[in-house]
């Protein structure tokens, strides 16, 4: 009898080695979307719930716009404005009716019938009934009531005229149609299993925390989504995306702003670079109500201290542009400049004459690599004019709760390094800053009677030019206040294939249902 | 061998209650409100307030500690706070995931780091030995991110011959397997040094050993007093190491999962700890520890079998 033992000689290692290698050459990985049926793309967020009254993400906003038809959606392109998608016809009658009908062959999946009027009337007024406690009853604060005309047309009635019902009401997830039969059966709000879909695709698969696959909706009796299938990837991290489109496992992704200069001197071949102006907004805040800067000449004097350009230009490599205010350009009170300009000496001086000297404040930041090297700019700029600032650094669950009334931290909190987003009507941005707000999201505590009252005007106001002057009022009394120091709207980077066409909105946010092949 | 398993068995449920008492400990001193983090700036008081009820956060500390272990015992982690999906399912969804990753790393670490020890403990002085010595210590010290994100960049975006996120179609092996590779590597490659390192150490003390000495004695082929008579015995050590790299590896998977996109408990517990999503992260803890304190306990149970004087220590 013959014994046999395992021998790994060093040559067989070196043979079954090299072999492996040979092996991986010869096959290289096909291209994810070879035959282009298939469109790969990243979101930073794995989808959560996809109940329009309760969605938490853009991400989650993109998939519910797809699979649930909503009356409108923004159009792609680099102007805002909307495009019908389940309506035939939709108008204001007057400033507080609006009228629709809808397409005559929508249905519902899983045997729910076709859309109807009742389904509109029951989607929109469920979101605005404060016993469903949505988030985003406030986008339809204005509804008095849905009247069914008939089986497909009816009214929107509002209580009162509101101006960003067109702009930022209607083209969202607040205008997505559900199933009325389906969402009574079932009782309670959707979470990850969509019920009754009846957009260009359907929610075919979720792995959680791997994948979302669309399909395009084979009932769909209008204009198709652009591919047969639609892989979405959660990919929180920018850094990881972008490797994983230059392996070629995504044909689609946002960048890091900071990428964007990389990327556009060098692309990966057969890629497109896109940049879009961002509606995001950064500031420096300044806790009005702090001991050590109730005076606004201490404020005023930190206004002065910081180099804009220069902290823009070190956080984010050159790819942004210093912002003038919290509206982004391209909308109704946009300015071109701030009240205040770089002016050390000045800084001094106010600081001289409110009988400041070594000041020593904290700026409290979001741990992320942009915002710390915009703080240490900043920080360098203070001790310029005899400020000690101290950076802290908080990771996202701690950062989102500072300035709260609930805690205990809201009044030793003293600068801040804050970057809120905004749908396209600038009274998203205005809104967080109003009196309501202060201990919410109003961390700097400005409290101004006037800013309220422009505010509400504001809403009500549809000549542009005059909403141009009450936004830019707006943010001539925040400036004013001494606790904002603006400095930039950002910039949106994405990267794509040579072979599709992306659907963006003018702010670079993805609309799934808009992307074609090239 | 009977009460040696009881003995160590209550050991493991007293570890695992005392690691859950210091999470709860620690959650409950991180700041940040976490109904604020989760339902975001639209939300009113109102909505904050009735979250922070649903997730148990208007009870004592030791009330919450309380309630969560004694549903643990029955399976019940309680409910992820937005999706509202059981705790226990949405672990169990990522588990396999994290555990192939590991069963990864230590495939790796296993095949490449005991042949490597024991050729530099024959080889022992030679040039070999010290080549073996020192990429031991070069792919200990380089922390796993590195190498991860250097593979990656080498393999997958340089020479495109291995995936670079995800974690492949399900039901499709071999894709699976193929998106593995680069993940496992980055998790094992520093075990490779460890258990080369140790494999070695025990070789030398064992290939020194009287029975050695007479198999060579009565002229047997030197690989098979290697593997067969040598190495079974300095394998022992090695089988407690990687009891106690597990736990290493479990938290060098988070780097993994984030760098390769995968899903995982190591970025399920990272995403969660930062949207303070206390569930879950107290579910996937316990289920992790609960995880390290088996494999550890079975590391034990087999070192305890093959070799009685551990036995008699506890």
């Amino acid at each position: 009898m013959t014994k046999t033992t395992f021998d790994l000689s060093r040559r067989s290692f070196l043979a079954a080695a090299g072999a492996f290698g040979v092996a991986s050459t010869a096959l290289p990985r096909a291209a994810v979307s070879a035959d282009g049926s298939v469109l790969t793309l990243r979101s930073y967020s794995d989808l959560q719930i996809l109940d329009p009254a309760f969605r938490l993400s853009l991400p989650e906003d993109d998939i519910i716009r797809s699979i649930f038809a909503p009356m409108v959606i923004p159009e792609a392109g680099d102007t805002w404005a909307w495009k019908a998608i389940a309506v035939d016809s939709i108008e204001q009658l007057d400033d507080l009716t609006v009228a629709f009908t809808l397409k005559d062959n929508i249905g519902f999946t899983d045997g729910y019938g076709q859309m109807t009027a009742e389904d509109v009337k029951f989607s929109i007024e469920r979101i605005a009934d404060p016993a469903m406690e949505s988030p985003y009853a406030g986008d339809w604060s204005a509804l008095k009531e849905v009247e069914v005309k008939d089986k497909l047309s009816g009214l929107i009635h509002l209580k009162n005229k509101f101006v960003p019902l067109w702009n930022t009401t209607l083209p969202t997830p607040a205008s997505c149609i559900l199933s009325k039969k389906a969402m009574e059966e079932l009782g309670d709000k959707i979470t990850t299993k969509p019920v009754a879909q009846s957009g260009q695709y359907l929610l075919a698969d979720w792995q959680p925390k791997q994948k979302t696959i669309l399909k395009r909706n084979p009932d769909w009796a209008h204009e198709p989504g652009g591919f047969e299938e639609i892989h979405i990837i959660p990919i929180e991290d920018p850094a990881t995306a972008e490797r994983g489109f230059e392996a070629g496992d995504l044909d689609y992704t946002w960048t890091s702003v900071s990428s964007l200069p990389r990327l556009r001197d060098n692309p990966p071949e057969g890629a497109v670079v896109v940049e879009k102006p961002s509606l995001a907004y950064v500031w420096l805040g300044i806790n009005q109500e702090n001991e050590a800067l109730t005076d606004i000449r201490v404020r005023r004097a930190i206004q002065h201290a910081i180099d804009r350009e220069t902290v823009v230009d070190a956080a984010y490599f050159g790819a942004a542009k210093v912002g003038n205010g919290i509206i982004a350009p391209g909308l109704p009170g946009a300015r071109d400049a701030v009240t205040y300009d770089y002016d050390p000496d000045k800084a001094r001086a106010l600081l001289a004459e409110a009988g400041v000297s070594n000041l020593f404040v904290t700026l409290d930041i979001l741990n992320q690599s942009e915002r710390l090297t915009a703080a240490q700019v900043i920080q360098a700029n203070l001790a310029d004019v005899g400020i000690t600032c101290e950076i802290k650094q908080n990771d996202s669950g701690t950062f989102w709760t500072l300035g709260s009334k609930d805690g205990e931290y809201f009044m030793n909190l003293q600068l801040l390094l804050q970057r809120f987003s905004m749908q396209p009507d600038p009274s998203w941005a205005t809104v967080w800053f109003t009196p309501e707000q202060v201990g919410v999201w109003n961390w700097e505590r400005f409290d101004d009677a006037e800013y309220k009252a422009l505010h509400e005007q504001g809403l009500v106001e549809s000549d542009n030019a005059k909403r141009d002057e009450i936004y830019t009022k707006m943010q001539n009394i925040m400036d004013e206040s001494g606790s904002y120091v603006f400095l930039t709207h950002e910039a949106v980077g994405a990267i794509h294939r040579d072979t599709i066409d992306p659907g963006l909105k003018p702010n670079g946010e993805s609309l799934l249902s808009e992307f074609k092949p090239a | 061998m009977f009460s040696y398993a009881l003995k160590r068995l209550g050991l493991s449920v007293a570890i695992v209650s005392l690691a859950m008492l210091l999470l709860f400990s620690m959650i409950y001193l991180v700041p940040g409100d976490p109904a604020a983090v989760a339902l975001g700036p639209r939300a009113t008081d109102a909505m904050r307030e009735a979250l922070r009820i649903k997730m148990g956060l208007d009870q004592p500390v030791w009330v919450q500690f309380w309630n969560f272990f004694t549903g643990a015992w029955t399976g019940d982690l309680g409910r992820e706070v937005l999706s509202d999906r059981p705790v226990a399912q949405v672990v169990m969804e990522q588990l396999p995931y994290t555990l192939a990753l590991i069963a990864g790393g230590i495939s790796w670490s296993v095949a490449i780091g005991i042949p490597l020890g024991c050729w530099a403990a024959v080889k022992r002085g030679s040039w070999a030995d010290r080549i073996v010595g020192v990429l031991s210590v070069a792919v200990i010290a380089v922390p796993s991110f590195v190498i991860a994100i250097y593979a990656l960049l080498v393999f997958a975006v340089s020479l495109r011959w291995l995936p670079a996120i995800g974690a492949g179609e399900p039901g499709d092996l071999g894709d699976q397997l193929t998106h593995l590779i680069l993940p496992s590597l980055a998790v094992g490659l520093g075990w490779i040094g460890y258990i080369a390192r140790m494999v070695r150490a025990s070789m030398l003390e064992v290939l020194e050993a009287q029975h050695i000495r007479t198999a060579r004695a009565f002229g047997l082929p030197e690989n098979l007093i290697t593997f067969r008579y040598a190495l079974t015995i300095a394998i022992l050590p090695t089988v407690t190491l990687l009891g106690v790299g597990i736990g290493q590896m479990l938290s060098s998977a988070v780097f993994a999962e984030i760098v390769f996109a995968r899903p995982g408990v190591g970025k399920l517990v990272y995403d969660a700890i930062l949207t303070r999503n206390y569930p879950l992260v107290t579910g996937a803890v316990l289920v992790t520890t609960v995880l390290f304190v088996l494999i550890n306990l079975l590391a034990d149970l087999i070192v305890g079998a093959l070799d009685p004087r551990v036995r008699s220590r506890l």
